[in-house]
């Protein structure tokens, strides 16, 4: 293979400065247009605006007070454990199961909310196995899962993983003469977390607070199922209520409104504050430094990742135990794989090409947000990364329905959209996986490359890729993920009856078929698992090829 | 030499022809549980395409309030000719659009238990709204309203969102025209007792009720037919409340900007045939519009029969429904 040198003297494709700012820039301002458009429909459909009727009413005022204090309260319950067992994760690099832990980690997030809804309940629910373990050891114990319990408890299943996944990707960066440094001087306990992994996870926690926030903020179907009744009710219900049975536009655009400018407050807080934190180098040798522990750091680590995997499994182990009997094969394939196996094949159809379109879209967006100068340019790129998280569906969608409705012609151009909007709707996630390694960049390898003419796709081939193709793979399994589960977008546009596989679901929970929709949640998640376990695979490095520089190929983080 | 051309040419245009004909299509919006594979839609679509020779495609929304949604955002434009799956809840807002056409229809074979007058929309399924209970958990179901109002709070029952689901309102307006003006009295009375109020009856159906976790749920009356012929069980039934039961129709109508009138006129009649009514009871699990007579699922027979019917027109509900939404928000979340 020719060294990347030989290439210098030629202009490299994709070399020019425009391709790393312009696309991500546009793709942005095209999402805002989108939002805007949507919002603007709804304005001018409204009738009257009237602010007042929002702001004055008492209802809606405890809405959003409600709202933000389950929001903030399961982001410090999800950071926090999070941290721990990012912590636990690093420290521990080699023992049976990590990776495991790892995929089941990544699974929670995509799972589709009633799939993982049920399984939660059947954990903690008044029938549930915890709750039956807790009869036994604490009787009288006053546990109810419907109210904020449930509420919390859920967003910390569905977020703390992901937020653990990404800290530990973080800690994993840590430049390696500064590990070997810590080990040489002893470092532990508060030292060690001050010197070495403060700073490395100071870049991600405000994108990651931040994104985990959003999630729970717009939070629905958790919070009306677990949330016990009207009294826990978020901004995004009353939005849906508006649109969907009030056709109030005018409410809904107000509500949506202050939605946009809460969330949105927040992120730019972030954004303002992540251009303050300098960025690691990240420079790896084969080193592989042993950090000092306390004696009994171990089994407190164990114990903790123990449990935390438990947390994870046993409504992983409700939902095979619910939908086993459905799936199993008894006498021959029971007839539902008749269903299941087309479904599959269009889940993916959609699916696979969204997952990428978001990955490369992530990637566009990070390029451009590090190429702008301007202060605008530098923001607007950073939309894309938080704006399908906080508009709502339904106004995104009929913005979008209403700016292509003359060209919705046949199904097939139908699904083409399902599949761009699934890949602008998991651009967030993919945008946290990716935006540490990216980031990580060493500074004085980019700059040895720049003087060896290293630029354009040769760049990317030999400095960039080595080192992202895992974080790639991972952002790309979340990004096929979310959409293989997803099921808003395609309700939205509406579809012939051929089902994807959550439509299925639906279909199935719409008309009474529990055990087999019990059976399609269990196939849906295999799938997933599928996805995750399949990309990380594929994505292990090849043997390093002779010739290249040990310092790129070995500067690839380890944490598939 | 000629002749056989000549054959061949008017065979071919022949072809052409009824090619043309029977490309004829009608579109007809509806929501995933009338179009599932294993919904009435897949038979019935053979069926009337049987006596048709025409092509029916189903666009699937997501439910009742997104057919009108789309509805409204195509306007004139729209590519329905049918919509199919609206209800009482729904029909008001979807009359006011002034996008829907009469339909010009007798309807003097329905089979309901209000006497129908709509110049617009036809019905083709009806059920009651009824608390289905677990027979297993709660042998002694409540045997009214009233009683499961006062019932000790250790009884739990689910219900459904008024916001965001059909059943859910159903219940809103069930205590309304049970109680009046002390309906929200009434529902702080009940607040106890419900568990949770999910946004959707799935969820609740599913994550909840059939995991066990409250032996009650706000369903309708139809649903033991499901579990009584297809699941084989004789576990879940409704239970039957002296008071009166609150009544859910469900309708099609005519999109005015069809191009197809004539043909969605003749799918609108087959609605009121056996043809198409014998797939309701056990695919769509309510009660056909017509008499089917002995075609009726024996199972139909074991449901309850409510001696008093709650009906309110659709107008006063599109009229009165904020207010009442408004009320019962105010009497939960004090």
């Amino acid at each position: 293979m020719p060294s990347p040198a030989e290439f210098a003297p030629l202009r490299a494709p994709l070399s020019h400065p425009g391709w790393q700012l312009w696309p991500g820039l546009l793709l942005a301002a095209a999402f805002v247009a989108l939002a805007g458009l949507g919002l603007g429909s709804l304005l001018s459909a409204a009738e009257e605006l009237n602010p007042s009727s929002v702001l004055g009413s008492r209802y809606l005022r405890g809405v959003v007070a409600f709202t933000l204090w389950q929001a903030g309260l399961s982001v410090l319950l999800s950071l926090a454990l999070a941290l721990a067992v990012a912590r636990a994760l690093a420290r521990h690099p080699h023992f049976p199961g990590r990776t495991l832990l790892l995929r089941l980690m990544e699974l929670s997030l995509v799972l589709p909310t009633i799939v993982a809804v049920s399984g939660i309940i059947s954990v903690y629910g008044r029938q549930g196995w915890f709750t039956g373990l807790l009869e036994h050891v604490a009787p009288g114990h006053s546990w109810n899962l419907y109210g904020l319990n449930g509420i919390v408890l859920a967003h910390v299943f569905f977020n703390a993983p992901l937020a653990g996944r990404i800290m530990l990707q973080a800690l994993e960066s840590l430049p390696e003469p500064r590990l070997r440094m810590a080990s040489q001087l002893g470092l532990r306990g508060w030292w060690l977390w001050r010197a070495v992994e403060w700073p490395a996870l100071k870049p991600v926690l405000p994108g990651l607070s931040a994104l985990v926030f959003t999630l729970c903020f717009t939070s629905f179907a958790i919070i009306m199922t677990l949330g016990g009744g009207p009294s826990s009710t978020t901004l995004e219900v009353a939005i849906y209520q508006a649109l969907r049975f009030e056709f109030d536009f005018a409410q809904a655009a107000l509500l949506a409104i202050i939605q946009l400018l809460i969330c949105g407050s927040l992120w730019l807080v972030v954004f303002r504050s992540r251009l303050d934190s300098t960025l690691l180098p990240n420079r790896r040798f084969a080193f592989s430094a042993p950090l000092k522990t306390w004696p009994g750091l171990a089994l407190a680590n164990a114990l903790l990742l123990g449990i935390f995997a438990l947390f994870l499994l046993a409504p992983l182990a409700a939902i095979v135990v619910r939908g086993l009997p459905a799936l199993w094969p008894v006498h021959g394939l029971p007839p539902v794989y008749q269903q299941l196996l087309p479904a599959t094949g269009r889940s993916l159809l959609i699916a696979l090409p969204a997952g990428a379109g978001a990955v490369i879209l992530a990637l566009l967006t990070l390029a451009a947000s590090q190429k702008a100068q301007g202060p605008l340019t530098r923001t607007l790129p950073s939309v894309t990364g938080y704006l399908p998280l906080i508009v709502p569906p339904l106004v995104l969608g009929t913005g979008l329905f209403i700016l292509l409705r003359p060209s919705l012609g046949n199904s097939a151009q139908g699904w083409v959209l399902v599949s761009v909007i699934n890949g602008l709707m998991a651009v967030p996630f993919v945008l946290q996986v990716l935006r540490g390694p990216l980031n990580n960049q060493d500074k004085s390898t980019l700059q040895q490359a720049d003087q060896l003419g290293i630029l354009g796709w040769y760049r990317w081939r030999w400095l960039y890729w080595p080192r992202l193709r895992r974080p790639v793979a991972l952002a790309l399994a979340y990004g096929v993920a979310l959409s293989l589960g997803d099921f808003g977008v395609i309700a939205l546009f509406g579809s012939p009856g051929e089902p994807t596989l959550p439509m299925l679901l639906y279909q199935q929970l719409g008309s009474y078929q529990v055990a087999n929709a019990a059976g399609t949640g269990l196939w849906l998640l295999l799938c997933l698992l599928a996805i995750f376990t399949t990309l990380t695979r594929v994505s292990r490095p090849a043997p390093r090829p002779r010739g290249q520089p040990r310092m790129l190929a070995g500067a690839e983080p380890d944490h598939a | 030499m000629r002749l056989p051309v000549l054959a061949a040419i008017s065979l071919a245009v022949s072809f052409t022809l009824s090619e043309a004909r029977a490309a004829q299509e009608l579109n007809v919006y509806t929501h995933p549980s009338f179009a599932a594979e294993w919904g009435p839609g897949p038979a019935v679509k053979e069926a009337f395409e049987k006596q048709c020779d025409c092509t029916l495609n189903y666009t699937v929304l997501d439910s009742g309030g997104d057919i009108l949604q789309r509805l409204r955002l195509e306007g004139s434009s729209s590519q329905a000719d049918v919509v199919l799956g609206l209800d009482t809840g729904t029909m008001e807002m979807a009359r006011q659009t002034g996008l829907l056409a009469p339909h010009s229809r007798k309807l003097d074979n329905l089979s309901l238990p209000v006497d129908w007058q709509d110049d617009i929309f036809v019905p083709y399924d009806w059920g009651y709204f009824a608390f289905v209970y677990d027979t297993e958990q709660l042998p002694n179901p409540p045997e009214t309203l009233e009683a499961l109002i006062n019932a000790p709070d250790d009884l739990k029952i689910i219900i459904q969102d008024p916001r965001t689901s059909t059943p859910g309102l159903g219940l809103l307006l069930w205590m309304h025209a049970v109680y009046g003006d002390q309906a929200g009295a009434k529902w702080r009375q009940l607040s106890g007792k419900i568990l949770t109020t999910t946004q959707s009856w799935s969820d609740g159906y599913f994550s909840l009720f059939m995991n066990g976790e409250a032996p009650m749920i706000l369903s309708y009356s139809t649903s033991p037919a499901y579990h009584m012929a297809i699941d084989k069980t004789d576990r879940y039934q409704a239970a039957l409340f002296e008071e009166g039961h609150y009544l859910q129709v469900e309708v099609a109508a005519l999109v005015k900007s069809s191009e197809h009138q004539e043909l969605a006129r003749e799918f609108l009649d087959f609605m009121h045939t056996p043809a198409f009514q014998r797939h309701i009871p056990l695919k769509n699990v309510m009660y056909p519009a017509i008499d089917l007579g002995d075609e009726l699922p024996q199972v139909f027979n074991r449901l309850i029969e409510p001696a008093q019917t709650f009906y309110i027109e659709p107008a006063t509900v599109a009229d009165q429904r904020r207010e009442l939404v408004n009320e019962w928000l105010n009497a939960l979340t004090r």
